[in-house]
Parts: C-alpha cells; sequence; structure tokens
C-alpha cells in the first residue's frame, strides 16, 4: 500500500510541472527581431494564432526627423494566469533585422518609458490595452512599413504553446522636413526618474525659440500647464515627482515663430531607486549573522549539555585538593570541642591554655579575678 | 568551458540534496527521541537512529563544504555585483544557513551520537536542522526568481521575506562580524567546556 501511495505521490509531483511554462514570468522589454528572431515561439510546433484583436494607429505621413506616435491597441485574447502580453513593433517580418532601428526609425519612447522594440505589458481586466511608441522618423525621406506582433499564453495551456499574431503592414510616407521645422534633437530621449525625485526634466530640441509643456496624470483630461525655463534649445520643465504606481504624461509644444509643432505625449519614465547595497556589505552581513547564530546555538548546546563539568577557570577543587589541613601538634588527639582541648593551669587560675594556636583563654567557668 | 552560472547550479544541487538528506535524518532522530513509541518503536531502534545519525552528519558536512564552493561561484555568476534585494537576500540567507548548519555539525561532533539520548538537545539539534533548511530553502528559492523569474514557493499564502532587503551599514555588519567571533571565542575558551555524551 505505501509504495504504491510514494508512487503516485511522485507522479503527481512530475505531473504537476506540467502547468509550468518555460519562461511564465516574461523575457522582459528588449530589442528583438520578429518572433525573437525564429527561437522558441517562431517554432509552428510549439505556437498557435491568436484569438486577439490588434489595431495599430499611426499617421500615414511624417516629417523626416520628427516625433510620430504609434497606438496599438490589443483586445480580446485569452490570457495566461499572469495576464502577460508581448508586443513587437517591427520594420519587417524577416526574422533578422527587424528592429524599426534597422530601417532608420529613433524610438524615442517605448510604452513602458524605455526605448525597446518589444515589451511586455499586464492586461487590464478589461482585456484591452493600448500602446504607444514615440519614434524619430527616419533621416531618409522614402515609404516605411511598420508591423506589430503580439505574444501571450492562455489558460489553460496544456501546450505551452505561445499564442502570436502579426498585422499587416502599415505604411508610412516620410517626406523631406521643411526647412527650420522645430522639434526634438535628434539625440534626445526622455530621461526616467527615480520615484520622488522632482528635479527638473531636461528637454533638448532643433529649431526652436520657446517651449512650452502640459502635464496630466494618466487618468485625467484636463492637462496641467507646466514651468518652463531655458534657452538655445536646452529646456528644464519642472513636472511632478512620481510617487507609486501613478504616471504622468506631458506633451511638449515646440514654437520658432514659424511653425508651432504639438508634439506626441510622452510618459515620465520612474524607475525605482538604486538598490544601495554592495557586495562586500552583504558578504560581511551574512557571516556576521552566521557566526552569531553559531555562538548562540553552541551557548545552547553546553547549557543543555547534561556533562556535569564545572567551569575552567574554577580551579577551588583542585587548590583544595593540594592543600592539606594544619596538623595537629603531636600528642595532642582531635577535639570535637573546643573547650575539651584547653588545658587548666594551676600557676594561672581562671586562664585556659589553648595547645593548637598556643595562646592562653580566659575560662568562662572560673573567670579571672578582675573580670579580665 | 561552462559559465559560473552552470558551476553554481551543479553546486547548489549538491548542497541541496545533501542538506535535504541530513534534515530528514535529524529530524526523524529528534521526533523517535521526543516521541519513542512512533511508528512501533522502529524509528528510535538502535539500528534505525545509528543509520540516521551518520547519514544526517554526512550530508550535513557534504553539504556544509560545498556551501562556500556554491556562494562564491553564485557571487561570480552575478558578477560580484548585488544590484537588488533578492540577491541581497540570497547573501543573508546563505550566511544563515550557513550558522545553522555549522552549529548542526559542531553540537553533534562535540558531544557525539549521545546527543539524541537527551530530549532537549534532540530537540534543539531538530530545530536546528530545520531552520537551516529553512534558510537554505529560502537563499535557492530566491536563485529561482532570479533565474527563472518564479520559484516553487510562490505557490505559499506565507513566507519569509525576500522582495525587500534590510541592508546594514558595512561598518555595523563589520561590528557584528567582531562580535560574532568574540562570541565565539568566549564560547569555546571561556563557556561551559561540552565533553561527549557517553553512550547509554
Amino acid at each position: 500500500m505505501r509504495p504504491r501511495v510514494a508512487v503516485l505521490t511522485i507522479i503527481a509531483l512530475l505531473l504537476a510541472t506540467g502547468a509550468s511554462m518555460a519562461n511564465p514570468s516574461g523575457e522582459g522589454d528588449a530589442d528583438r527581431d520578429y518572433t525573437c528572431g525564429g527561437s522558441c515561439h517562431g517554432d509552428p510546433a510549439l505556437s498557435s494564432p491568436s484569438d486577439g484583436t490588434v489595431t495599430v494607429s499611426v499617421s500615414p505621413l511624417a516629417f523626416s526627423g520628427t516625433a510620430t506616435a504609434v497606438h496599438v491597441t490589443v483586445s480580446g485574447m485569452s490570457l495566461s494566469g499572469n495576464r502577460l502580453l508581448g508586443v513587437f513593433l517591427l520594420g519587417s517580418a524577416n526574422g533578422n533585422d527587424d528592429h524599426p532601428e534597422d530601417h532608420g526609425w529613433s524610438i524615442l519612447q517605448d510604452p513602458n518609458g524605455g526605448t525597446r522594440n518589444y515589451v511586455e505589458v499586464v492586461v487590464p481586466p478589461s482585456d484591452s490595452v493600448t500602446l504607444t511608441w514615440v519614434m524619430l522618423a527616419p533621416v531618409q525621406p522614402g515609404m516605411q512599413t511598420l508591423l506589430t506582433e503580439i505574444h501571450h499564453g492562455s489558460s489553460p495551456n496544456s501546450n505551452n504553446w505561445a499564442y502570436s499574431a502579426l498585422t499587416r503592414g502599415y505604411v508610412v510616407d516620410v517626406q523631406p522636413v521643411p526647412e527650420n521645422l522645430p522639434g526634438f534633437a535628434f539625440d534626445w530621449s526622455p530621461e526616467a526618474r527615480v520615484t520622488g525625485d522632482d528635479s527638473p526634466t531636461v528637454i533638448s530640441t532643433r529649431n526652436t525659440t520657446s517651449v512650452s509643456v502640459q502635464w496630466m496624470l494618466e487618468d485625467e483630461w484636463v492637462p496641467h500647464n507646466a514651468e518652463v525655463t531655458g534657452e538655445n534649445d536646452e529646456w528644464h520643465v519642472m513636472l511632478p515627482a512620481t510617487i507609486g504606481d501613478t504616471r504622468i504624461q506631458y506633451q511638449v509644444t515646440t514654437s520658432n515663430g514659424d511653425f508651432s509643432i504639438v508634439q506626441p505625449w510622452l510618459t515620465v519614465a520612474t524607475e525605482p531607486a538604486a538598490f544601495d547595497g554592495e557586495i562586500w556589505g552583504a558578504r560581511i552581513q551574512a557571516l556576521a549573522f552566521g557566526l552569531l547564530i553559531i555562538a548562540f546555538l553552541l551557548s545552547l548546546q553546553a547549557r543543555l549539555s547534561p556533562w556535569d563539568g564545572h567551569h575552567e577557570l574554577d580551579h577551588t577543587e583542585e587548590v583544595e585538593a593540594t592543600e592539606s589541613p594544619p596538623e595537629e601538634p603531636p600528642g595532642l588527639e582531635p577535639a570535637d570541642d573546643y573547650w575539651s582541648r584547653m588545658v587548666p593551669s594551676e600557676e594561672n587560675p581562671g586562664w585556659l591554655w589553648d595547645p593548637v594556636v598556643e595562646e592562653w583563654v580566659a575560662d568562662p567557668n572560673n573567670p579571672p579575678e578582675g573580670g579580665e | 568551458m561552462f559559465g559560473a552560472a552552470t558551476f553554481h547550479a551543479a553546486m547548489a544541487e549538491v548542497v541541496v540534496g545533501s542538506m535535504v538528506l541530513a534534515t530528514l535524518c535529524a529530524m526523524g532522530c529528534a521526533i523517535a527521541t521526543i516521541f519513542p513509541n512512533i511508528a512501533g518503536g522502529r524509528l528510535s531502534s538502535e539500528r534505525v537512529m545509528v543509520t540516521m545519525d551518520k547519514a544526517s552528519i554526512a550530508g550535513a558536512l557534504l553539504g556544509l563544504v560545498f556551501m562556500p564552493i556554491a556562494a562564491l561561484s553564485g557571487s561570480f555568476a552575478a558578477d560580484n555585483v548585488v544590484n537588488n534585494a533578492l540577491l541581497y537576500n540570497k547573501f543573508v540567507y546563505t550566511g544563515l544557513a550557513f550558522g545553522f548548519w555549522a552549529s548542526f555539525v559542531i553540537g553533534r561532533v562535540r558531544l557525539g551520537p549521545g546527543i539524541w539520548q537527551h530530549r532537549s538537545l534532540s530537540a534543539l539539534q531538530g530545530a536546528t536542522a530545520a531552520m537551516a533548511m529553512l534558510m537554505t530553502t529560502m537563499a535557492s528559492s530566491i536563485g529561482g526568481k532570479l533565474v527563472r523569474g518564479e520559484s516553487l514557493f510562490d505557490i505559499m499564502p506565507v513566507w519569509l521575506p525576500s522582495d525587500s532587503a534590510t541592508v546594514l551599514n558595512p561598518i555595523l555588519s563589520a561590528v557584528l562580524l567582531l562580535m560574532g567571533i568574540a562570541a565565539l571565542v568566549v564560547v569555546f575558551r571561556l563557556g561551559p567546556r561540552a565533553e561527549r555524551i557517553p553512550l547509554d
């Protein structure tokens, strides 16, 4: 009976591992080609068509080097227990050189505040999520294509499949930028801020003589004006600090007298505060805790030990053993009673002779004359 | 050649495997001492007790020898950089596991197999092994969280903290380290001397 229970338990444990997928917590945001270059989920035996709906919204016209937004809305798909969704923004679907930057685009900000073309998000209970990439259009004018792909799991998912879908290509006509058009500097990208940091956000521009900025919380409808200082295409914008899960969006308007360009909404990317531990601190702390534990437990073991020995520094018994008691004077028997060893003297009435300490003691039964 | 992470995984498996054996046997010995009539007295029979005692000390010794190797290889696998609370806690839990296992081994070596004949000492050894295994499991569980983003302990409703770390100032840690060394000197040189317990 018992071996059967043991075997069944082992089989149950082995079967339980089937519920676990290869990377159930995702791979994290990254720069990736179509289906990660054909690895893992690119294998048809490991993937299946998604049941979700993907909608892409992008302006069909963009000026070279200017900011443009790509909105991707994904809805109605099955999801795994952790509701994770991976979304690619691609310039092609070849399996290599598919990153938009391989086609001249420059990602200014991805939906998670970084600069990646693959991001992972947790889909809210509404089963719909909209992601926005803000990109600088290629410097070279021409017809450009943008595609999106999604990856997600399902629950249950006994085959450990990745469910994926690839949209059609959305064509963007990149036109030569009008001379003196104000916009973001080519090498500028939004900085990430630590939670609670309210230091000014630096914005670099080109062909710009003035900048105005509006900000609002993610779920707000009415934007607020932000204080902007600076000159010579270097601007400092005062935005509130982000705390907790709140996200702040801001929109920059670049002007120069001839043009006034409203840039796409950007998000204040918030990153956790840098961890202040370091390896030697961890090592010393770990070793200190370990030694203290050892000392405590060894003390406890000694305390509970049944050995009835004595303290190592307590040598009382050894000293007492080596020291012999004072010998009695010859001819005298050891007296039990102090007074019985006293010797009366006729020459000194009232006094008794103590032969051990060799001194006269007053006889209590016959006190010396004078009361001494 | 192989990477430090691969070597660390192999060493960690040796450590955890040995420690599981040591813990099961130590717990068996403790239970047999406290409840001598359990399983019809078969668990507390001399043959089983001797076997469990030897297996527990052998497993704990093997794990203890490989633990520093696993810790060092893990440190190299992380490029000797601690940049998050999980990794910091992995170090701390490893230190705690080392402390508990070292106490278990030293106690057994100093007091001998007779340690299992005394209820209080037997309970202390069993509890030490259990705590040591808990710390070892925490450290290895954090490894799973770091590499794969999940751990078997994710399904546990209550678990020891690992997402946030208590980072002590290195100077305070150094003071604690000195205190630990001093405490050990006091225990070994000035405290009551523990001797092997004679077997009945």
